[in-house]
């Protein structure tokens, strides 16, 4: 009956966090699930729930779907499966496959420690998961003579998974980069400015399940289009984590014009920042996003300082995120790196052409400074320009 | 692009459509390797030798003495490494001047690793070369020698022949290589009258297809090959030959020769006409290089108190492109050598813009730079200056 559908190789995906949610499981499974497929979509993936685990059956190499799968947040890890039928001879024929499969990548003569793991999720199943570990240990010990039990610290593990529907055994297990799903914490607006932070802490925000939207204040007429294409390009590396993903380029040339001619000098970094959060704040209200997210780090540069970033945060009443807040620079230099983004950001371009910058800024700004100088120009007409002449992009990888 | 105004000619060109009509018909019709046998091949090979005889013409050499490469840079890597290695047992002492392009101070670089010493001659202020004390630095133990004809950055033109006799009495051993990649097609080229042993040029400079250059040589010395392969361009370059490249690189030089007198007045003028109506609106406006003795092509300007990116920008965002120093500098963070060189404040090397126009500049392209330019320039300036 069934039985054509059971077997074959299923990925074998196990989530953390997102079993431990009590009422809202359901909702992060879904939502997970979601993310797998729209991952898969090239794959032409069948994604299933199977209770506390998720299911996946790939027509092609499972090693791609396993790759891509390393991506999805919510995923604490993914191994390839056999699925088969639950009598005690299929279960020892795919135990000795999976396991011949995994000796042959480890070539050699050299003793493999091992051990047998079950869990048994079919309480109906006649034999416990002792039982099972026990009897199918001694079917593969004769089989391989280089495998060897080890109980406490095994190099390989054959995994046996007894469920309602069907089997399921395998030998690797690929981790995965944990998290939330991503959409199950809301949608925010990260700030990019082409640099190496900003990129990673839209990473980090999707890691605790944001959608995250991309923001970027470019002075076309200073900085050129360079600035532009490296956003775009960061934009299609990140998407690799949350699918399509959408960029404002927001004009700036008038606002730091603006800025410049009316301003202290060693304000003007902060203004432009209140700006670009004002102006932000706007989208964000625009495209139901809830917060921002910019890549500070407490001390990296000026502008950065606590003093400095109340300042900004004056600026618009909307939560912003920083996810670096407490990140060295080569803390967030490594994780740019494997996440992908740190060549691309490191690409030269400009982002805030030199007329502009100040040669001291204040590193402790103050609030009602800020606000006196902004009382000198038309603000709010600045932020309607700049929103009504703001392009918007849909990128992909 | 279309509706662009490109004055960024030193950095590539615009393939002339005849040339890329030629292309075309080689990649598509004579697709034969010219070292096959039958008619195909055949066909190739007369077009490979045509193309080498436009070429020698062109450059007053035989047609035995070029040696298609993949570009200038690596014909100067070749004539540099190449002859060097050759010989090496005469000496390990190497001149060049201090504004040679990247490809060749990077060879020289190269040389040093092997045990060679470099001596760097300097310039003045126009990007001059003194030939007597240039000659200071030749030793008999000198084995290579390498000057540009015309430099890229400022268009200085070098007193190549005057060099040569210093070469020749101080260093009788001595290669002397002269980069022609931006002289090439603007100013007349004569390897015999340069009295120079190898000349470097490209072709995407004078309206020819990226990718294809050539090495040639005014003598019988040979310099040592830098590739291994099945004996093509008599196993100096082996690798199947470029051909359509090639044709195209002949058939741009034929064009550049054919109008290079009419053609570089009216490069001039146009050029001469930019720098004259920019001077007037802009009183600091500097123009660096020598004016006497420079390619029609280039002019590089040094707008005080402005960066010189925010410039190009604002220029751009106008539909005008130009370069911030070389193109090949532009997208590194560090300062022109060559602006350096010619003594170039930090400042100043950050505020130089250059312009170069070449055969698609029209009149109309110089007015509206006319008048864009300064409008761009003061509004940067009064930017740049309230602190």
């Amino acid at each position: 009956m069934t039985q054509g559908l059971v077997t074959g190789t299923r990925l074998f995906v196990r989530y953390a966090e997102v079993g431990l949610k009590g009422r809202n499981r359901f909702f992060f499974e879904q939502a997970l699930i979601r993310n797998i497929r729209q991952a898969l979509a090239a794959e032409h993936a069948v994604v299933e729930r199977s209770w506390g685990r998720i299911l996946v059956r790939v027509p092609g190499d499972p090693a791609r779907a396993v790759e891509r799968l390393r991506d999805v947040f919510g995923i604490a890890s993914v191994s390839t499966a056999q699925a088969t039928d639950k009598e005690l001879v299929s279960l020892e024929t795919e135990a000795a496959r999976v396991a011949a499969a995994e000796l042959a990548r480890r070539p050699g003569d050299t003793l493999v420690p091992f051990r047998v793991e079950t869990s048994r999720a079919d309480k109906r199943f006649p034999l416990n998961s002792m039982e099972v570990n026990r009897r199918l240990g001694a079917v593969l010990l004769p089989r391989f003579p280089r495998l060897r039990v080890n109980l406490e610290e095994p190099d390989l593990t054959v995994g046996v998974d007894i469920r309602e529907e069907a089997a399921y055994v395998y030998a690797d297990r690929t981790a995965g980069p944990g998290g939330l799903p991503v959409g199950v914490s809301g949608r925010a607006l990260v700030l990019l400015s082409g640099g190496i932070d900003s990129p990673v802490a839209a990473w980090l925000s999707m890691k605790r399940g944001l959608r995250v939207r991309f923001a970027l204040f470019h002075s076309a007429a200073f900085v050129g289009e360079a600035a532009k294409e490296k956003a775009m390009d960061l934009v299609r590396i990140l998407s690799r984590f949350q699918g399509p993903s959408r960029i404002d380029v927001v004009p700036f040339a008038d606002v730091q014009t603006e800025i410049r001619k009316a301003s202290p000098e060693p304000y003007r970094t902060i203004l432009y920042r209140r700006m670009m959060h004002k102006i932000a704040e706007r989208l964000c209200g625009r495209h139901r996003c809830s917060a921002l997210v910019t890549g500070d780090a407490i001390g990296q540069v000026a502008s950065q300082t606590l003093a400095n970033l109340r300042c900004i945060d004056d600026a618009a009443p909307i939560p912003v995120l920083r996810p670096l807040l407490t990140y060295d620079k080569l803390e967030t230099i490594a994780l740019a790196r494997r996440i992908g983004t740190f060549e691309t950001s490191i690409r030269p371009a400009e982002d805030c052409c030199t007329v502009f910058q100040p040669e001291f800024p204040v590193t402790r700004g103050r609030v009602d400074v800020c606000r006196e100088v902004e009382a000198t120009f038309d603000v709010d007409r600045l932020v309607v320009e700049a929103l009504k002449a703001t392009e918007r992009f849909a990128l992909e990888t | 692009m279309e509706g662009a105004v490109y004055l960024d000619n030193a950095a590539t060109t615009r393939c002339d459509p005849r040339v890329a009509e030629a292309i075309g018909r080689t990649l598509s019709e004579d697709y034969g390797n010219p070292s096959s046998v039958h008619p195909l091949g055949v066909r190739a090979g007369r077009a490979l030798r045509a193309a080498r005889e436009t070429l020698a013409r062109a450059l007053d050499a035989g047609p035995a003495n070029v040696f298609f490469t993949s570009g200038g840079t690596e014909a100067n890597n070749l004539a540099l490494l190449g002859f060097a290695r050759a010989t090496r047992r005469h000496g390990l002492h190497v001149v060049v001047s201090a504004i040679e392009h990247p490809s060749t101070l990077g060879a020289v670089k190269a040389l040093e690793e092997e045990g060679f010493e470099t001596a760097i001659a300097p310039v003045d202020e126009k990007g001059r070369i003194d030939p007597d004390a240039f000659g200071e630095l030749l030793r008999p133990d000198t084995v290579a020698v390498a000057v540009m004809l015309a430099n890229n950055e400022v268009g200085a033109v070098a007193p190549i022949a005057e060099i040569a006799k210093r070469v020749r009495s101080r260093s009788p051993r001595a290669v002397f290589h002269v980069d022609a990649v931006q002289a090439f097609g603007k100013i007349p080229v004569s390897i015999r009258a340069l009295g120079a042993d190898s000349l470097s040029v490209s072709a995407h400079k004078i309206h020819g297809p990226k990718g294809v250059g050539a090495l040639v040589l005014g003598g019988r010395r040979r310099p040592r090959a830098l590739v291994f392969g099945g004996g093509q361009e008599e196993n100096l370059r082996p690798g199947t030959e470029n051909l359509p490249g090639i044709v195209g690189f002949a058939r741009a030089a034929a064009l550049a020769i054919e109008t290079l007198e009419a053609e570089a007045a009216r490069l001039r003028a146009l050029r001469d006409r930019l720098w004259a109506g920019l001077a007037k609106h802009i009183p600091d406006l500097r123009r660096n290089g020598d004016p006497e003795a420079c390619v029609p092509t280039i002019l590089s300007l040094t707008f005080p108190g402005v960066p010189a990116e925010a410039l190009l920008h604002q220029l751009e965002a106008k539909g005008i492109y130009v370069s911030a120093g070389a193109a090949c500098h532009a997208k590194k963070s560090s300062l022109s050598h060559v602006l350096v060189a010619l003594g170039l404040d930090r400042a100043h090397v950050n505020s130089t813009l250059r312009f170069s126009v070449g055969r698609f500049t029209t009149e109309e392209d110089v007015a509206v730079a006319l008048d864009a330019v300064p409008a761009a320039y003061e509004g940067l300036r009064a930017l740049a200056s309230k602190r």
